[in-house]
């Protein structure tokens, strides 16, 4: 028992470097490549959450996304001497009161209707960005300039540059990862899992299952709210891309593809769709059909993601010894 | 003062009447068996008392409070724990979280997100407790789904039990038991139910002769003789009802 968890404190520890130094280890080209995974990790994480632990499928997450997003890139335009950190908080605080609201009135139902539910709102909100053009940039985005950030201690820091780009990125979502991490082991996270696997019996037990769903629901929205305002920090750009049912698509592939069930899932998917996307719409033009029978694919014979294949494989080792 | 009082209760599905006029008093500590054959309204009874079903007419109070309508949470939280007729235990959790998800709830941590569940040692030490009780402890680590019948049936009961009732619904808790494990489960019974009040719903008679103060015997949604063992085995009613049933006594 010991020994495991040393050996994890190692892996970690050694993690912890390698993301330290990659800014000096990988080319430019690359760098961006691990800051696009890790913001998109950070997303996958919070429908992981919603999915793989809460046992809610939502067709609409990207709205939480975008909300991030768009506050972000109003804020900078607007209040342009704003410390980034409380831009992305603020950012965070509209994607939580967001996700409230429609978790307020989608928790009440389950299943299919859920689902429907998630995706009728992202509609509204996409409609929102769409037609409130003085404010979102309706068709055209917003673009953003970003200027410096000052940490006690370290000075102005200039955020153009990628390896600082790469640094507030990768402290944001290790930050907000381990918080997850964390949260999961507490009572609540606790509470979250029985409910999941019964929530009848929860009820009659003394659970508020409503309450528990429509908490994990803004915890949720609130973590894809900071990597959707990541998102924009780093591309310097928001779009209805940020928030349309093709991104409440893609986190869903991002998902399925790690495996919804671990904790490490979300950063194995995203790697992989980003790396596979990048690879294959270098080849062809019909990516999009290779990513689709990629995905039924996934569904059909490996349900529970790359997470699940590795585990299979980890224990056919184990049992052949 | 009564710990339950059923008054003049009705409950129909769609025009079907399940439960038409029944009305109870249950005395604190009372040890009362619900009998009677299928389709009597004996779960039905039990899902209106514990909130799952909200009746058409007629109140339920609790230790004198009105409790009729409210949700199956509140009333937990008041004191009233149930158990079911097909188990219902969280079946990918472990035998010890099963039982801690009672006791977390019982102590309102069910919201907690600022304390880790390992820096509070008070809760599976509980929970041992309990399990001990239930004799389950030795499969504390086993997911719940996978121990056989008769530990699942302890399961359950012992989850209604960690949520620290005053009243406890048992319903058919012996059900699928052979005669072995049916007489440990009495044993059970009646150690847990010390200084708690009782309302079990059996088809069992050894258990309900062995076990209730009072009966009571429902028959098509109403109350066909209520009393004690003696009056319930000299009562004709009950007698002509149930002749050329399987129920004897």
């Amino acid at each position: 028992m010991k020994n495991n968890k040393l050996i994890y404190l190692a892996i970690g520890f050694v993690v912890l470097v390698l993301l330290a130094v990659f800014p000096f280890i990988l080319p430019k080209l690359q760098l961006n490549i691990v800051i696009e995974i890790a913001f998109f990790s950070l997303f996958v994480l919070s429908y992981t959450l919603l999915l793989g632990y809460g046992g809610l499928l939502s067709f609409g997450h990207a709205a939480f996304f975008g909300i991030g997003g768009y506050l972000t890139a109003i804020i900078i335009r607007s209040f342009p001497g704003v410390h980034l950190l409380l831009v992305i908080l603020i950012s965070a605080a509209a994607a939580a009161l967001a996700a409230f609201w429609v978790g307020f009135f989608c928790v009440r139902r389950s299943g299919t209707y859920f689902a429907l539910l998630t995706l009728a709102f992202n509609q509204f909100f996409f409609a929102v960005a769409l037609k409130w053009s003085s404010v979102t940039g309706g068709d055209d985005g917003l673009g953003i300039k970003l200027g410096d950030m000052y940490l006690p201690f370290v000075g102005n820091i200039h955020m153009h540059s990628t390896t600082n780009m790469y640094y507030l990125v990768m402290a944001v979502v290790v930050l907000c990862m381990v918080g997850c991490w964390f949260l999961l082991k507490t009572p609540f996270g606790n509470t979250v899992a029985a409910v999941k696997d019964n929530e009848d019996r929860a009820w009659f037990i003394g659970y508020n299952v409503l309450r528990t769903k429509l908490t994990l629901f803004t915890i949720s929205g609130l973590i894809a709210g900071i990597a959707g305002s990541l998102f924009v920090l780093f591309e310097e750009f928001v779009s209805l891309g940020c928030i349309n049912l093709v991104m409440s698509t893609q986190v869903l592939f991002m998902a399925f593809i790690g495996g919804t069930g671990s904790f490490f899932g979300p950063i194995l998917g995203s790697a992989v769709y980003i790396y596979f996307t990048e690879w294959i719409s270098g080849i062809t033009e019909n990516w999009e059909f290779f990513l689709g029978v990629l995905f039924i694919l996934l569904i059909m014979y490996a349900h529970r993601g790359l997470i699940g294949i590795i585990g299979f494989v980890v224990d056919r080792f184990r049992t052949s010894e | 003062m009564t710990h339950l009082e059923i008054i003049d209760l009705h409950k129909d599905f769609s025009g079907l009447h399940v439960i038409s006029g029944v009305s109870l008093k249950i005395a604190p500590g009372e040890r009362h068996a619900v009998i009677g054959p299928n389709g009597a309204g004996k779960s039905t009874l039990f899902n209106l008392i514990s909130g799952r079903y909200r009746p058409n007419k007629g109140r339920i109070l609790f230790k004198g409070e009105d409790i009729t309508g409210w949700s199956p949470l509140k009333i937990n939280r008041r004191g009233l724990a149930r158990s079911f007729q097909i188990t219902n235990i969280f079946k990918n959790m472990t035998v010890l979280q099963n039982i801690e998800n009672a006791i977390l709830a019982r102590k309102g941590m069910q919201f907690k997100m600022f304390r880790l569940l390992k820096n509070m040692p008070e809760v599976p030490d509980e929970a041992r407790s309990i399990m001990e009780t239930i004799s389950v402890a030795e499969h504390a680590d086993a997911p719940a789904g996978e121990l056989s019948y008769g530990l699942q049936r302890a399961l359950e009961i012992g989850i209604a039990l960690a949520t620290g009732p005053n009243l406890l619904l048992l319903d058919e808790p012996t059900a699928g038991m052979t005669k072995e494990e049916t007489r440990e489960a009495v044993t059970l019974i009646e150690k847990i139910t010390e200084g708690k009040t009782l309302i079990i719903i059996e088809h069992d008679m050894d258990v309900v002769f062995s076990l209730a103060d009072q009966i009571t015997v429902l028959n098509y949604g109403e109350i066909l003789a209520s009393g004690t063992p003696q009056d319930i085995k000299n009562n004709p009613d009950v007698k002509r009802a149930y002749l050329g049933n399987k129920i004897c006594f």
